[in-house]
């Protein structure tokens, strides 16, 4: 029984497999240790290998315990690999979710659901902060520990929040977008997956290691974090973690993309969403290991003791900014581009209008790619930085509103005299995200400014824009998207009653928050700071209340999510009457997506079009013919 | 590298399609694999550009004086030599697939193994070279650099001839056949290894030569 239990990948075997990585891990530092007659157990401030090699150890022996590399394993050893039977396709009870699982859907369910366990971790860590902040002075936690809630807040959020769940969302419905069975590479997407909740986990077991949770900010600025007690490492290899499953992902979305369309469904055919994956995936291949390498460097500056950012040995301290911001940067748009991607669907969709100006919302997607790469060092402008980079990353900074406010017009083009669908929630935050993200967005002009950047650098001006682009901005297409897609991933219709409290409690809870943030940053209240000058009393209590009523709302939608899915009642395979692929399979989609592959021959989006189709699914006659136009079926401005 | 699945020969989902999902419908003339294994490289090469931004941040920006600075030197000689040897294993990567695309299982073996043997005699002087070159890794930001480079291109050296390691277990068992869907799994690590290769050349000509 436990035998049986220890060879077949699952809980069990990773339980083992994480005790036998991690037991490998400490052996090899301290018999290394010993051989080369140091002290075995090095614990100066930033050291302890004993405790860092078992924690890139054990996650590793946890992955191959589970079962992510089982297949690979046997193919590896020259062993005739088994036919694949797709026993470990699909979902048949929730215990399914809790094992490796190959069928991009029940990935996506996986991702998403892991991704909101993590956003309601670091959510709760906000509200920690804000009762922090309610007051001048300190009265819940000392300064210290503030410092990790606002840094591990933010790793969480950023890390395996907002970039995953994205990458999920995508999993589930962009395969049925393009009309393929699968991804590229089912067993690759599989370990994706799975290296996400490592990630996750590695950052907040720094609070269980000496000198607590890393505290130096989500940036983990050089040579802060080289100095830092051991929590920061943890960081580094969250990092790690967190970035090889996003980079598999993309590597995976982009293999999907370019060889598994169904027959017609040309680039210009494809839904935005699946060219805002495209142009994300291409900046995450490209982006993300140079946040590896960094990170990387940070480590052995710490672990090894090398001199990268080490300048009393020639080391560079303003390199590790560089290259930390020459990958996040472009992540600012990894969190964003898939957004607009959703909606634009939403949008559309729920306005019954082809989306205005489709191919230069294409467009400005690859332009967003292209000019990200360009605009680094507008975070370094008071870093100390050669100063002849200032002005060419101002320009380009504010050249990158243009594509974006291409967007921003195209989708109110795509409402103008439109039959807005009001009742959706997934409308209601596709049309709050374009409001607060347009201001979030003119906020990031003025900080691309120098003369505003340097007054208003560290302060809670920073604080209230990227959280009104990050939550204003990300975190509402992700809520418009999990109410979308939520009767096609379930088969059940959500509460829109408790999904318009949701909503509105989100938006004032949003806007009561980061709107005085502003104000209070103009003035200069700094930010990562548990204490504040008592001028500023006043408003952060009311920021606070604000954001108690923001963390309370999200608890609705946690219930209307759960309750709807186990009661909700029944969705028929297309409720929001779209054109798009997925919503002309069955809700759930079956678990091979087709029987036979679709054949598209229209536009995406040619709601009102008469006689327009999208795709044409197998069984169906085709005897639609598609109208005969030129730009094959591209929403032409109505 | 999922190329596995379809480069196991005998084993293929032929007799069980109507169990499984339908065929993807092939939008490109690209097969997966390999588009796979030119993405991963961009990732790779982007990973090398992380750390060939900070070997100029320290040589152009931190230590403006000559560089190596001042104790350090290099054994380029050598390098010189090993770099040879690494180029010499691009060819025979080269002629075992040529050999597996005319049907020469013999070619491949002799290929395969050829390029294993050069692979590793460079990762031994390699190691040999950090024996010896009297500095380490704590030595300076230098030495952190010149380990960091040169060590991560190592790594991916290893990586690399694990991947030819397996590829050469299932040339011996005869799992690879002349058409282009049977040799993928030599291919694919084939790719790999002459982009290895490359970065060799790069790191080699900015670290040692320039």
């Amino acid at each position: 029984m436990i035998q049986a239990a220890l060879v077949r990948p699952g809980w069990w075997r990773a339980l083992a497999y994480f005790l036998i990585g991690s037991g490998f891990g400490f052996a090899l530092v301290i018999g290394l240790r010993a051989i080369a007659g140091l002290d075995l157990f090095q614990t100066e401030q930033t050291g302890y290998p004993h405790i860092v090699v078992p924690a890139i150890t054990g996650p590793l022996g946890f992955l191959v315990g589970i079962g992510c590399f089982d297949y690979w394993f046997r193919w590896a050893s020259g062993a005739p690999t088994i036919p694949d039977d797709h026993a470990d396709h699909g979902a048949r009870t929730w215990r399914d979710y809790f094992k490796v699982n190959t069928d991009h859907k029940v990935i996506g369910v996986q991702y998403v659901c892991t991704t909101f366990f993590f956003f309601f971790v670091g959510g709760f860590m906000a509200m920690l902060i804000r009762a922090e902040l309610a007051q001048p002075g300190t009265q819940i936690v000392d300064p210290g520990v503030y410092n990790g809630l606002f840094s591990t807040h933010a790793a969480l959020m950023i890390f395996v929040f907002v970039i995953p769940v994205f990458a999920g969302l995508a999993n589930y419905v962009l395969p049925l977008m393009i009309g393929a069975p699968d991804m590229a590479f089912p067993r690759l997407n599989a370990l994706s997956f799975w290296m996400l909740p490592v990630a996750g986990a590695l950052f907040l077991a720094s609070y269980f290691v000496p000198g607590g949770a890393f505290d130096a900010g989500w940036t983990g600025y050089a040579p802060l974090s080289t100095g830092a007690p051991l929590g920061q490492s943890f960081f580094n290899l969250g990092v790690q973690f967190a970035g090889a499953s996003s980079v598999a992902t993309a590597l995976n979305f982009l293999v999907t993309i370019i060889t598994m369309r169904a027959p017609g469904m040309t680039l210009w055919r494809m839904p935005l969403l699946v060219w805002a994956n495209l142009s994300t995936s291409l900046l995450v291949v490209a982006a993300t290991p140079f946040i590896a390498g960094v990170q990387f460097m940070v480590l052995f500056d710490r672990v090894l003791n090398t001199n990268f950012f080490e300048s009393a040995f020639g080391g560079d301290v303003i390199s590790y900014q560089h290259i930390f911001w020459f990958y996040s940067h472009p992540a600012v748009y990894i969190m964003m581009l898939p957004g607009f991607g959703i909606v634009s669907e939403v949008i559309s969709t729920h306005a019954r209008k082809p989306i205005f100006g489709y191919r230069l919302m294409a467009l400005a997607l690859i332009g967003i790619v292209i000019l990200s790469y360009t605009v680094w060092a507008h975070h370094m402008f008071v870093a100390g930085m050669f100063s002849w980079l200032r002005v060419p990353m101002m320009i380009t900074t504010l050249l990158i509103a243009v594509p974006t406010g291409i967007k921003i017009f195209s989708w109110l083009g795509t409402l103008f005299e439109a039959k807005i669908h009001l009742k959706s929630t997934a409308m209601l935050f596709a049309l709050a995200f374009i409001v607060t993200f347009t201001i979030g967005g003119i906020s990031g002009v003025m900080l691309g400014m120098i003369p505003i950047d340097i007054h208003v650098s560290d302060t809670y001006f920073v604080v209230a824009h990227i959280h009104f682009v990050l939550f204003g901005g990300s975190v509402f297409t992700i809520f418009a998207g999990v109410y979308h897609w939520f009767p096609k991933m379930t088969g059940r219709m959500y509460d829109e009653r408790l999904g318009r409290v949701h909503f509105w409690g989100t938006l004032i809870g949003t806007w009561g928050t980061f709107v005085p943030m502003h104000w209070i940053g103009m003035e200069g209240m700094p930010r990562r700071v548990a204490d504040y000058a008592s001028e500023f009393g006043a408003w952060n209590l009311e920021i606070s209340i604000a954001a108690f009523i923001l963390g309370a709302v999200q608890l609705v939608f946690l219930y209307n999510m759960i309750v709807s899915w186990r009661y909700g009642p029944k969705a028929g395979p297309n409720p929001w009457r779209a054109k798009t692929i997925e919503w002309q399979v069955s809700s759930p989609p079956p678990i091979f997506n087709f029987d036979e592959i679709p054949r598209v021959v229209g536009g995406p989006y040619e709601y009102g079009v008469p006689g327009a189709r999208h795709a044409i699914m197998a069984g169906e006659k085709a005897e639609v013919k598609p109208p005969e136009r030129t730009e094959a079926g591209i929403g032409a401005a109505s | 590298m999922e190329s596995a699945s379809v480069a196991a020969g005998a084993h293929t989902a032929d007799d069980h399609d109507h169990h499984g999902p339908p065929e993807a419908h092939q939008s490109s003339r690209i097969d997966r694999q390999t588009l796979g294994i030119l993405l991963f490289i961009i990732t790779e090469a982007m990973l090398f550009g992380a750390f060939f931004a900070s070997y100029f941040f320290l040589r152009v920006v931190a230590n403006e004086g000559s560089w190596p600075p001042e104790p350090f030197e290099l054994p380029v000689a050598v390098a010189f030599v090993n770099t040879l040897i690494l180029v010499s294993s691009s060819f025979t990567m080269h002629w075992a697939l040529e050999s597996i695309r005319a049907g020469n299982k013999r070619g491949l073996q002799m290929g395969l193994v050829t390029t294993l043997l050069l692979g590793g005699t460079f990762l031994f002087i390699q190691l040999n070279e950090y024996i010896h070159v009297g500095f380490s890794a704590r030595d300076d930001a230098f030495g952190s650099i010149f380990y960091g480079l040169t060590g991560l291109h190592g790594a991916h050296v290893f990586v690399g001839l694990t991947l030819l390691a397996i590829a050469t277990t299932r040339a011996f068992r005869g799992h690879f056949g002349s058409d282009a869907k049977d040799h993928l799994g030599v291919e694919v690590p084939g790719i790999y290894w002459h982009f290895v290769d490359v970065m060799w050349i790069i790191v080699f000509t900015t670290v040692y030569i320039l």
